[in-house]
């Protein structure tokens, strides 16, 4: 299955169902926030989220103000609250029922990989990746998450060969 | 005027190795044992001794190194089983200081006054034509052992590279006559702010004093006397336009938030003409100089490296730091990041 969002293409083969996730077949959007796709694989399910600063389309300032939003935390809090109604909307429809992997697409060259691993450490914060820890509290049967990481192209590509992502040319008419 | 121009060759760890320094901000990084050190110490020299009539290139250079016996010849890059002959050319615009000796040049007087040089010649009269004003600021901090030391390393053969007792002698200079031109006094006043007050000397000793404290060196952080160290430097006026500072490995013993206003310090040095080389081997220095050099200011990183297949030491220069290649400290992050990465999707499968 190839996903699109603006102009990158992401290839993920062997998909079982799901793909664009906040589109028109959400319903509820207006309640849930969403992020941008679902694919169910043999063993886990990806939600996956992918932001495009630098779409060659996008404006100087919404550009500047995606960057803002990095900095002030604001986007680790959307990250958070776009993951958890995700899940619980796929709760809901009972289909949480293999391991969930949260991966953030990042297409910001500017961000290396120093960055990269505190967003994702940060990200870490904000989701429950293992539940209550301690002798006296009870552990969690199944995780909320199992997995989540902050990756811009280069790096989703290095860490993740079997389902890469690019950009295509953006064609004369859209551009 | 600024360093334009370093060639060495069989100099130290040095094969054959060219630089052009940008007039601004010059950043060294690279592994250890690429020579990042022995290249501003190089420049250093060949700054130094032009506002030194009286001293000699290769004396500075033996007194800033500090080779064994105090032999010249041991700065020839060593191989085996062979005599070498190094060559050091600095050049500043049309001016050039150059200098050429053998593995077997005999070991040298680290007094001025005696050393005389084998082949004199008028391109040291014209290099110190124009003085330019340096400092080197090593790795460690000094002004802690300022009383007394200066005094004793003059009286007697103590094995510390000159670099020690050139910076307490700029530290040491007294404050200059008359009002701070503006870019100087916010500088300063900037550094005030960070370091809790100002540098005061008395009887060789350094105090910090403000708001009611007069706290001795000795008993601050180290971080803070490089703060201080770079305040005494633009108050006394050892860094004017034209100048060139050298500072090793700046991140040492400062705490990473403390980085921002360093940068800042140094870009607006530079903005005032100053010439700054730095070593670093780290991350938040080069991004804070990144994120916080404008347009127009000028930041050259040069990336010292070995080649793969001689294992010579090269360098690349580039003008951003996103060009940066190869980039030995990004690289380890990326490392750092994919093994997290695969560390927790290792846990998950």
């Amino acid at each position: 299955m190839t996903l699109s969002e603006g102009n990158l293409k992401m290839d993920i083969p062997d998909v079982l169902s799901g793909g664009k996730f906040d589109g028109a077949d959400h319903g509820l959007t207006h309640h849930m926030k969403a992020v941008d796709f679902v694919v169910e694989l043999a063993d886990r399910y990806l939600y996956i989220e992918v932001k495009d600063p630098e779409h060659p389309r996008a404006a100087v300032q919404a550009r500047n103000a995606f960057i803002e939003k990095l900095h002030s935390g604001r986007l680790d809090q959307d990250l958070k609250y776009k993951y958890r109604d995700s899940f619980l909307y796929e709760w809901a429809a009972g289909r949480a029922d293999k391991p969930v992997h949260y991966l953030v697409l990042i297409a910001l060259d500017a961000l290396d990989d120093a960055q990269l691993a505190n967003r994702t450490h940060a990200l870490e914060q904000q989701l429950p990746l293992r539940g209550p820890q301690g002798p006296d509290r009870r552990p969690w049967v199944r995780p909320i998450v199992r997995f989540c990481g902050v990756f811009n192209i280069a790096s989703w590509n290095r860490n993740f060969p079997e389902h890469p992502v690019r950009r295509v040319a953006t064609s004369a008419r859209e551009g | 005027m600024a360093l334009t121009r370093v060639e060495l060759e069989q100099f130290t760890a040095f094969t054959s190795l060219k630089l052009d320094p940008c007039r601004g901000i010059n950043v060294l990084i690279g592994a250890n044992g690429t020579g990042k050190t022995h290249l501003m110490k190089v420049c250093y020299a060949a700054c130094d001794v032009s506002r030194s009539p009286a001293d000699d290139f290769a004396r500075k250079l033996v007194g800033v190194f500090m080779p064994s016996g105090l032999s010249l010849g041991r700065l020839v890059r060593q191989q085996a089983g062979a005599d070498g002959e190094a060559t050091i050319r600095v050049r500043r615009g049309a001016l050039k200081l150059e200098a050429s000796f053998g593995s077997r040049r005999k070991p040298v007087s680290l007094n001025p006054s005696t050393f005389t040089d084998d082949d004199p010649d008028r391109e040291m009269e014209e290099w110190a034509s124009k003085p330019v004003e340096c400092a080197y600021v090593p790795v460690k901090e000094m002004l802690s052992n300022g009383p007394g030391f200066r005094s004793l390393y003059s009286k007697r053969e103590v094995h510390f590279e000159e670099v020690y007792s050139d910076i307490l002698d700029r530290a040491y200079l007294p404050t200059l006559r008359g009002p701070m031109d503006s870019p100087r006094e916010q500088l300063a006043a900037k550094l005030q702010t960070e370091i809790g007050g100002e540098v005061a000397v008395e009887n060789e000793e350094f105090f910090l004093r403000g708001e009611g404290k007069n706290i001795e060196f000795s008993l601050l952080s180290e971080g803070v006397r490089k703060l201080a160290l770079l305040w005494l430097l633009i108050r006394n006026g050892a860094m004017p336009p034209g100048s060139v500072l050298f500072w090793d490995e700046p991140e040492t013993n400062l705490n990473p938030k403390l980085f921002g206003v360093l940068m800042e310090v140094f870009l607006e040095l530079q903005r005032n003409g100053v010439q700054v080389f730095l070593a670093t081997h780290d991350y938040v220095v080069l991004k804070e100089l990144d994120l916080r050099a404008r347009e127009t200011d000028q930041v050259a990183f040069h990336a010292l490296y070995r080649e793969d297949e001689t294992g010579e030491i090269a360098c690349a220069t580039s003008n951003s730091y996103r060009d940066v290649h190869p980039n030995a400290i990004a690289d380890t992050f990326t490392d750092l990041y994919d093994r997290e990465i695969a560390r927790s999707l290792e846990a998950v499968e």
